[in-house]
């Protein structure tokens, strides 16, 4: 049924990502202290954005599935969580990938990377549950409520992990490079940037969501002929 | 509050009796300060900064082992289904159950506290009330988040890492916190300089106090 | 053009796991959709016989 919103927001995802890939390699200027690497910044915030965007997801579809029921609001948290988790690795990979030319290091326990890491962990987690438990209403209602303490933990992690840093300053972080985009064209790269991957995202939480409503009808599907089965052995 | 009292008393009193979960905690609180205690140089296994990290390893990996008992003994026999049939509240339930993995957190923190003190050669002179209260605050957020995934945990069947898996990333703002906080403490300084870190402490503690409270009737609904 | 490795190899990480991702989804949805016929088409050959059945069953009584 939403097949063609499915498949139109496909093909502007294309269409945005072929521009922002455009704007990233041909248009924009190349950052005069880090040079080329400094391009990676364009998709590491925008998976950065996804990343946290589907998270908060997650606690809103736990919310409504404890509060209203219903399995469609677990099939969004589950989706949601895996696209989540999806851009949280890239962020952390492509983070990694800046870090290494730039600072000389793969890793360093700065603010922002010590909270992603966190995060990717806390959501790691839930998706173990997901993975390893059977699909039970129970097991979709722990699912709801790891996600909205997840996300309450959140805003502590972020003030804790700043504090841990403030006060132990790493050697490394001196040069806080990235933020200072001082052409205009640049701001342009990365809201076009942001925008593609918005669309991306909701894109890819669409395909994973109408597959898991699929396997829900599948379900479904089968207990009725099992029920009407039964009840012809038993007739 | 009376079947919060009696839910209490009825573990404490199988506590006094068995004293199982005690025995545990403070023989795995013992058992992991002797290994940090070799695996670190000599050299560096002293001070503060040391203690203090050993010390909140000890109390997370009692505090793991403690909900997980105070659960399952619960999950044992079928108790947890007839104290859900009982006519008190859910959250009654919750608050009486984090009292019991509470209690012995702060139980293996005190046994900690004394074994550590003595492993990693610490004056007795620093307020030993500043760290206690540091370590209760811990203990509190600890247990708040290990009784609620506790059942969790154990009704999902994911086996036995499941726990750990899910509590120790959600733990680290607290744990943080209260490293540095008791760090400060074991080198003398008075409490009022970690105020930042006992404030995320608190908070962390209404926080999830609060949201166990609340969210404790979804995770213990019929099967 | 310094560094250029680690660019590409940032920018290819990102699009071989979204394709990656798209393709697992798509190939499991298009097998879903066989599966999901086939049970339909069954519910409904069942749902045709099992109604006659269930109403001769119940005239006796």
């Amino acid at each position: 049924m939403s097949k063609p919103i499915q498949n139109a927001l496909g093909l502007s995802t294309l269409v945005a990502m072929l521009v922002a890939l455009f704007m990233v390699f041909e248009w924009v200027p190349t950052e005069a202290e880090q040079g080329i690497v400094q391009r990676i910044f364009y998709f590491h915030v925008p998976c950065a954005w996804v990343a946290f965007a589907s998270f908060g997801l997650v606690a809103v579809a736990g919310i409504f599935y404890l509060w209203l029921g219903g399995q469609i609001w677990d099939d969004l948290g589950h989706a949601a969580v895996e696209v989540g988790m999806l851009f949280c690795t890239l962020v952390l990979i492509t983070g990694s990938l800046w870090a290494k030319p730039i600072w000389g290091t793969w890793w360093t326990w700065d603010s922002r990377l010590t909270t992603t890491f966190v995060l990717w962990l806390m959501y790691g987690g839930y998706l173990i549950l997901r993975a390893t438990a059977e699909d039970t209403p129970q097991v979709s209602k722990f699912a709801a409520v790891i996600g909205i303490v997840a996300a309450l933990d959140v805003p502590v992690v972020i003030v804790s992990v700043r504090l841990w840093r403030t006060i132990h300053p790493a050697v490394l972080v001196t040069r806080q490079g990235g933020h200072g985009l001082e052409d205009p064209r640049m701001v342009a790269t990365l809201l076009v940037s942001i925008a593609a991957f918005t669309l991306l995202f909701a894109w890819l939480l669409m395909l994973r969501f109408a597959e898991l409503r699929m396997r829900t009808r599948l379900g479904a599907l089968a207990r009725e002929i099992a029920l009407i089965r039964f009840r012809a052995g038993a007739a | 509050m009376a079947g919060y009292a009696a839910i209490v008393k009825k573990d404490l009193m199988l506590e006094v009796r068995g004293g199982r979960i005690t025995t545990v905690l403070v023989s795995l609180a013992l058992l992991v300060l002797v290994v940090l205690v070799f695996a670190f140089d000599r050299a560096v296994a002293q001070g503060p900064d040391t203690a203090a990290g050993a010390l909140w390893i000890a109390l997370v990996f009692a505090g793991m082992l403690g909900a997980t008992r105070v659960v399952l003994s619960e999950q044992e026999n079928g108790c947890l289904r007839a104290l859900l049939l009982s006519p008190l509240d859910r959250a009654t339930i919750y608050a009486a159950k984090l009292t019991a993995s509470f209690g012995f957190m702060v139980g293996a923190a005190i046994a900690a506290t004394i074994l550590a003190m003595l492993f990693f050669n610490l004056e007795f002179s620093m307020s030993l009330a500043a760290l206690m209260l540091v370590l209760i605050l811990g203990a509190l957020g600890f247990s708040a988040l290990a009784t609620l995934l506790a059942v969790i945990a154990a009704r999902a069947r994911g086996g036995e890492l499941l726990l750990p898996l899910l509590i120790v990333p959600l733990f680290v703002p607290a744990l943080i916190a209260g490293v540095k906080a008791s760090a400060a403490v074991l080198s003398g300084a008075a409490l009022a300089t970690s105020r930042d870190w006992v404030g995320i402490l608190i908070a962390f503690d209404v926080l999830f106090v609060t949201a166990g409270y609340l969210l404790f009737e979804h995770v213990v609904g019929e099967e | 053009m310094e560094h250029f490795g680690y660019l590409f190899a940032a920018y290819s990480v990102i699009f071989v796991a979204i394709f990656l991702y798209v393709g697992f989804i798509w190939r499991r949805q298009s097998a879903l959709e066989a599966e999901l016929r086939s049970l339909e088409r069954r519910l409904a050959a069942l749902g045709g016989s099992t109604g006659e059945k269930e109403s001769s069953a119940h005239s006796p009584s």
